[in-house]
């Protein structure tokens, strides 16, 4: 049952998912035009494209829920605000935990 | 009937154990069903755990990787919620899948209540929610006892993580004994409790960094004196575990070999503590 997965990733794992669902939490850097440039928790930038209607993000950090067109552009569906005040080395470490062959009889996640 | 099994647990038990003593509570006459331990516990899962749970039977406890599990908690972004008379329908994505959860609603009398408990609860945000495992209709979901927005968002990374946690204290024996990790039940099923004290797992000494089967090999032989050693079939027997177990207790008796704490002594069936 492969159905509703859409994993928290870092910028470095974008290029395994591409044209798949993905979360990437991450900080707000600015916003030109409709894109969004965001860093992701291992400090690289991604270019965010809203679809019509997508919620834009309030806070300075945030997750955004969106398909990747390539490995450094993600097409958002919706956002989730996590606030102005947010570890992302810890969300980074906690990421690159769940995605370890250890522990991939808990998340079904493997590298 | 094997000493270990009248004190209860499998598991090595001491006196203290809630599940068989004559002297405890649950022994009480008229006390009805047992309830283990793990059933009042509370677990962490992710969905992908919630879809690797099962329920044997109907009224079986629900199992995960073997362990029973009781109350889970979950951290998850909240994608719909359905307000229905009789009971509220949330859906929660974590990433790894998508968790259904019901929450029946009550009577009107306390209507104001649950408004101020559950009335911070809406669409696209992350929720922890706590409640039990339940299936009807070949459906799973979780009878939410409780749900409230997660604040701080390190609470997500900390809920992953404590799922890996909780997962290998269990699989492993706690790190320093706070505690037991493992009993053994009468169907099979490993109960799990934080909160239940084993006392031969409570002793701090040079075995104490073992696993559980091994810590209970090495106690059962200190505890016997024998100097020519005990049989291994009696070791399996005070260990109580059944025969699909033999391979994890020779497993275990190669390793204990292996290190060095344990010897050979009339023939290869025969093992004694090297100390």
């Amino acid at each position: 049952m492969a159905e509703n997965i859409s994993p928290r990733v870092n910028s470095a794992r974008l290029a395994n998912f591409v044209g798949k669902p993905i979360r990437l939490p991450c900080k707000v850097l600015s916003v030109s035009g409709p894109n969004i440039i965001v860093e992701a928790s291992d400090g690289g930038n991604v270019t965010i494209v809203p679809v019509a209607g997508a919620d834009s993000p309030e806070c300075t950090y945030c997750e955004i829920i969106g398909t990747v067109s390539d490995p450094t552009t993600i097409k958002m569906m919706a956002c989730i605000n996590l606030g102005n005040n947010l570890d992302l080395k810890l969300t980074n470490d906690t990421i690159e935990m769940m995605f370890d062959s250890r522990f991939e009889r808990m998340f079904g996640l493997s590298s | 009937m094997s000493q270990n099994d009248y004190y209860g647990g499998g598991g090595g038990g001491g006196g203290f154990l809630q599940g068989g003593s004559p002297y405890s509570q649950m022994g009480s006459p008229g006390s009805g069903q047992q309830r283990s331990e793990a059933a009042s516990s509370l677990r962490p899962i992710n969905s992908f755990q919630y879809r690797k749970a099962e329920q044997p039977h109907n009224d079986a406890p629900w199992v995960l990787d073997g362990f029973e599990v009781g109350l889970v908690t979950m951290v998850g972004h909240l994608v719909s919620m359905h307000l229905q008379t009789t009971n509220h329908v949330y859906t929660l994505e974590d990433g790894l899948g998508r968790v259904e959860a019901r929450h029946w609603v009550g009577s009107s009398t306390n209507a104001e209540q649950e408004m101020e408990k559950w009335g911070d609860i809406k669409e696209g945000i992350y929720v922890r929610l706590t409640g039990f495992l339940k299936s009807f209709g070949g459906k799973k979901y979780i009878n939410a006892t409780y749900m409230r927005p997660v604040t701080d968002f390190s609470e997500i990374d900390f809920h992953f993580l404590e799922c890996i946690t909780v997962t290998l204290t269990l699989e492993r024996g706690p790190h320093y004994n706070f505690g037991t990790g493992q009993q053994q039940n009468a169907t099979g099923v490993k109960s799990s409790s934080a909160y239940q004290l084993d006392n031969s797992m409570d002793i701090r000494d040079e075995y104490s960094h073992l696993p559980p089967l091994e810590q209970q090999i090495i106690r059962y032989l200190i505890s016997q004196d024998q100097k020519d050693g005990v049989h291994v079939a009696n070791i399996a027997r005070a260990i109580g575990k059944s025969d699909e177990d033999a391979d994890k207790l020779s497993t275990a008796m190669d390793s204990l070999m292996d290190n060095g704490h344990l010897f050979n002594t009339i023939d290869d069936c025969h093992f004694a503590v090297s100390r």
